[in-house]
């Protein structure tokens, strides 16, 4: 059977928690987007190992629908970023204000 | 058996590395080409070590090949600052062009036949007959609201960024 699933949820939980962490950290909205992408691909690790495990093709659908909306998600995100960039010139979440109070 | 070990510790490693990559780099170009280093090497250990071919194929072709360039579409009609980005990139062009010139010899090699890969013998492999057995029967229903929803999103796309409609 090779190697078994644990080492890879290991590297999915990894992967995620990096995507979570800079999504935390960086205040550029276009690495955000990047950090998310990388969230997702996390996921697909987890999906895709588990798959194999159970020997069955399911996980490998969910993968496929996953990629849908990330696509999904990039082209509406990017379409709100070019929005905010022409009213605040610039892509820092930081001028992001308009709703706090 | 301990080979796998050794190929999968470096396949995470490249992941974990290039992940930390997109995190710290101060320049969002770089974030995102390490955002598509990690998605390919992704795709390597999908292919080699996971027995799933066709998620590794749409993994290069939709993430990376789709995704990524449409953020660097959006990088390079926003904030790049011309001098950062040019000088920059001047001593890496020997080797950026190496390492492009070894992944063609890797591609010519794998094209040949003679070559066997490095497929996880384990891994039974789940094809694309399986997968689509199960998209079109019993997931047919989600498949064709995720179609409803990219249109959705594409015309949310255009409204949203265009400047008077």
């Amino acid at each position: 059977m090779g190697i078994g699933v644990f080492p890879y949820i290991v590297l999915s939980v990894l992967v995620f928690l990096l995507g979570a962490l800079g999504l935390m950290i960086r205040r550029n909205a276009i690495v955000m987007f990047l950090c998310l992408e990388l969230m997702l691909n996390g996921v697909n690790i987890m999906f895709v190992a588990l798959s194999r495990r159970m020997c069955s093709a399911e996980g490998q659908v969910i993968v496929l629908f996953v990629m849908a909306v990330a696509a999904a998600e990039a082209a509406i995100g990017m379409a709100v970023i070019t929005a905010f960039y022409r009213v605040r010139g610039g892509v820092d979440v930081d001028r992001a204000q308009l709703m706090k109070w | 058996m301990i080979g796998w070990y050794i190929f999968f510790l470096f396949l995470a490693l490249l992941i974990l590395l290039s992940a930390v990559g997109v995190v710290v780099m101060r320049h969002p170009v770089y974030s995102a080409l390490s955002l598509l280093f990690n998605l390919c090497v992704t795709a390597v250990m999908y292919l080699a070590l996971m027995g799933a071919p066709f998620i590794a194929m749409i993994q290069v072709i939709v993430y990376a090949g789709a995704i990524v360039v449409f953020f660097l579409f959006v990088l390079m009609l926003m904030n790049l600052k011309r001098g950062e980005y040019e000088d920059k990139m001047g001593p890496w062009r020997i080797v950026l062009g190496i390492g492009a010139f070894l992944i063609f010899l890797l591609q010519v090699i794998a094209l040949s036949g003679k070559w066997k890969g490095w497929v996880h013998p384990g891994s039974r492999g789940v094809g694309i007959g399986e997968i689509s057995r199960l998209l079109f029967t019993r997931y047919v229903l989600p498949f064709e609201l995720v179609s409803l929803l990219i249109f959705v999103a594409a015309v949310g796309a255009v409204a949203l960024a265009k400047k008077r409609l």
